[in-house]
């Protein structure tokens, strides 16, 4: 091999690497010097600069910062250590700020080679290990010569076979140079199942979402203000709007001032006359169809065509007019399924339904369905839900599940940010309309109670050995359900609120959850119950193996 | 192997307290940059308007919020040592932290992806290490337990590692 290994087994990188890393550098810092030297145009410092205070050839100066560069350069290369463990890969770096870092080879999901026209010339290559979870490979180890990357790829899979995953681990050809650029090589995935495994089996669609289901789907989502809110960002960027609001609010349009009119009588603290009435609020009205219309015309577009298919042990979405997206859910990569339905849904007896999948390494191919949340049924009549649930998670049984209501000490917590919230608002109101603000303070208030009193009512929980599941919202109401065994951590979180109340919250983790899904986050527990579930969560989820 | 076999015993344990004066060191520099830093603003503001009472404000305004910091910095790392604990047994890891907002996470060791052990250079001189558990979820999805004696940190980090046949389901 290339490479050195000296006596504890440990392997260094290629040394060209040195130069790799100090490349990189390069392109960050010096890119102004190089043009200077090249184009021999004006520096920008200087008498004659544009910036005449800085120094003459100021750009020339700033390669001294290449200096500390190339030492860290040199200094990364030395400290970079790599040794094969027994069924474990030890990467040590770091020369001022030490890390170890152990990777067990029956958690790395991928091992990919990444050549630009450099590393070919010079027969090496980056090598990056994934494991899944983040969004950055767990390792980027620049650069490798081939044959230890070879190398590498044979002990790791030799291990993984060993320790007894199923499925055969396929050794691609290498390189396919033809793809030109960066050529990137990927190993199978970790679960050892093919992707194409279940190719051969017969499709079954398990939902279809005809024009009239969209526009219905568009009407009840209600996008529209997101929709127009983009667009408006949009076209006042390129300056569409200048007129528009002149328009609104000019002195001399007449017909058009109806809004100024309206801010200068409720300004005045005068009643507006039936006139302005009548067109404020059917303005209103208008502008809220518009609102619904414009919703209806995202969902067609984004949704065209849905379909949902069931392959073997995949499921399959189609659809999309101008973006066309085709993902495949491998069912056993499902870790959340999410309910979820709006005041119109429950009058019309539909829900909405998501999934949230894991990526991990094979499904980065399906790319929509890499990582992060999918639709599942956009729409879905009420009744049909027990029947997808059974096709996707076998193992819940929705009417079954025992919902545990939160404590009766609840509203009192609930209540109280939102007290506070509405009394803010109320004192702020009343500094602009005096006495008119104290039916809005009641109406806030009133609303507020109502609010807190109705979410506690929805919020629930219940367990089983398979699933947790959680509930909570008034008028859209959630329901998120976690398969035990995709649970990746549990937390308690005990806020000072919390504890004055003995009360604390269990958030349950779980892969390829974003920032806006509905989690499964249990508020207003009394503490015992929280910690023991906590416990029992956990346990449950340690006595399963994670597969993605 | 024994010192692993004793520490996964499900019994909580603090962590180093040579952590302790860790954190009072890191907080001694961070309030010295500090310190510095608010001092050249109150000079500078002081010479574009020299004035007696603008001297006596700013020095005694400097004075009392570096004090409070200097205290806070002293003060503040056994009361958060007091409030930090893990906890290990042969399925879990669980690790308790925060003083007003608390916490207590719990991470199954079958979802440990992998780990780091990582020394700065003033944990290398009071022998302490930091322990970071990787898993595949979201929230969490990056554990850190600093404050480790480096050789806890190493012997944690095995625990987590050795799988046995049981786990496999």
């Amino acid at each position: 091999m290339p490479s050195d290994i000296d006596d504890a087994g440990e392997q260094r990188l290629h040394p060209v690497s040195i130069l790799f890393s100090f490349a990189g550098s390069l392109k960050k810092f010096a890119l102004p010097g190089l043009l200077l030297l090249i184009t021999g145009g004006g520096s920008m410092g200087g008498p004659d600069g544009r910036f005449g205070r800085l120094p003459p050839n100021i750009e020339l100066w700033l390669m001294v910062l290449l200096i500390p560069a190339a030492l860290i350069a040199v200094f990364q290369y030395l400290a970079f250590r790599l040794r094969y463990a027994g069924d474990e890969l030890v990467i040590r770096s770091g020369f001022i700020f030490r890390n170890v870092r152990h990777v067990p080879y029956t958690r790395i999901q991928n091992l990919d080679a990444v050549q630009n026209i450099f590393h070919r010339l010079l027969g090496v290559t980056d090598v990056r290990v994934e494991t899944g979870g983040g969004k950055e490979p767990e390792a980027t180890i620049s650069v490798l010569p081939m044959a230890a990357f070879h190398e590498m790829r044979r002990r790791v899979f030799e291990r993984r076979v060993s320790a007894g995953l199923e499925g055969a681990v396929r050794l691609e050809p290498p390189f396919d140079f033809a793809q030109g650029g960066v050529g990137v090589s990927r190993t199978p995935d970790a679960t050892g199942v093919a992707p194409n495994a279940t190719a051969g089996a017969p499709a079954r669609t398990l939902l279809h979402l005809d024009l009239r289901d969209l526009l219905l789907f568009g009407f009840l989502e209600n996008r529209g203000l997101v929709v127009i809110g983009a667009v408006y960002g949009v076209l006042w960027e390129i300056g569409f709007l200048d007129g528009f609001w002149g328009g609104l609010f000019d002195e001399e349009s007449y017909g058009r001032g109806i809004v100024r009119d309206v801010l200068t009588t409720l300004g005045n603290r005068r009643l507006l006359s039936l006139a302005q009435a009548g067109v404020l609020v059917s303005g209103v009205i208008g502008l809220l169809l518009f609102v619904r219309a414009v919703s209806m015309g995202w969902a067609v577009v984004r949704l065209f065509g849905f379909r949902l298919l069931r392959i073997g042990e995949d499921l399959r979405t189609d659809y999309g007019l101008l973006t066309k997206v085709s993902a495949t859910i491998p069912l056993r990569r499902i870790q959340t399924i999410t309910i979820r339905e709006g005041p119109l849904f429950r009058l019309l007896k539909r829900v909405s339904v998501r999934v949230e999948t894991a990526g991990g390494g094979g499904a980065s191919q399906n790319s929509a369905a890499a990582s992060g949340r999918e639709w599942l049924a956009p729409l879905l009549r009420t009744a049909a839900l027990p029947a997808l649930v059974n096709e996707v998670l076998p193992e819940l049984h929705l009417a079954g599940l025992q919902w545990q209501p939160a404590t009766a000490r609840a509203f009192r917590r609930a209540v109280k940010p939102r007290l506070a919230a509405a009394v803010g608002l109320s004192i702020g109101a009343a500094f602009v309309l005096r006495w008119w603000a104290a039916p809005l303070a009641t109406c806030l208030i009133a609303w507020s109670v109502l609010a807190a009193w109705q979410y506690v009512r929805h919020l629930g929980w219940a367990e089983t050995t398979e699933v947790i599941a959680f509930r909570s919202g008034w008028l859209w109401r959630s329901v998120t359900v976690a398969r035990v065994a995709k649970i990746q951590s549990v937390a308690l979180i005990e806020t000072p609120f919390d504890r004055r109340a003995a009360m604390a919250r269990v958030r349950v983790d779980t892969a390829g959850a974003s920032e806006r899904s509905h989690r499964v986050e249990i508020p207003y527990l009394p503490r015992d119950l929280a910690a023991s579930l906590q416990l029992r969560l956990a346990a449950a989820a340690a006595a399963t193996e994670f597969r993605w | 192997v024994n010192n692993e076999a004793s520490l996964a015993d499900g019994v909580s344990r603090r962590l180093d307290p040579r952590y302790i004066s860790l954190q009072r060191k890191t907080g001694w520099i961070i309030a010295a940059v500090l310190a510095s830093g608010s001092w050249m603003i109150a000079l500078v503001g002081w010479l574009a308007e020299p004035s007696r009472g603008r001297l006596a404000l700013s020095a005694a305004a400097w004075l009392i919020g570096n004090g409070l910091l200097m205290w806070h910095v002293h003060r503040w790392p056994p009361i958060e040592h007091r409030h930090t604990s893990y906890r290990l047994d042969d399925r879990v890891i669980e690790i308790h932290r925060g003083v007003y907002w608390r916490r207590v996470i719990n991470v199954p060791r079958s979802r440990v992806q992998h780990t780091d052990v990582s020394q700065g250079p003033l944990e290398r001189t009071h022998g302490l290490g930091t322990l970071v558990v990787y898993t595949a979820g979201t929230d969490h999805a990056k554990v850190e337990l600093p404050g480790l004696a480096y050789e806890t940190a190493l012997a944690i980090r095995e625990h987590l590692l050795t799988r046995g046949t049981s786990d496999a389901v």
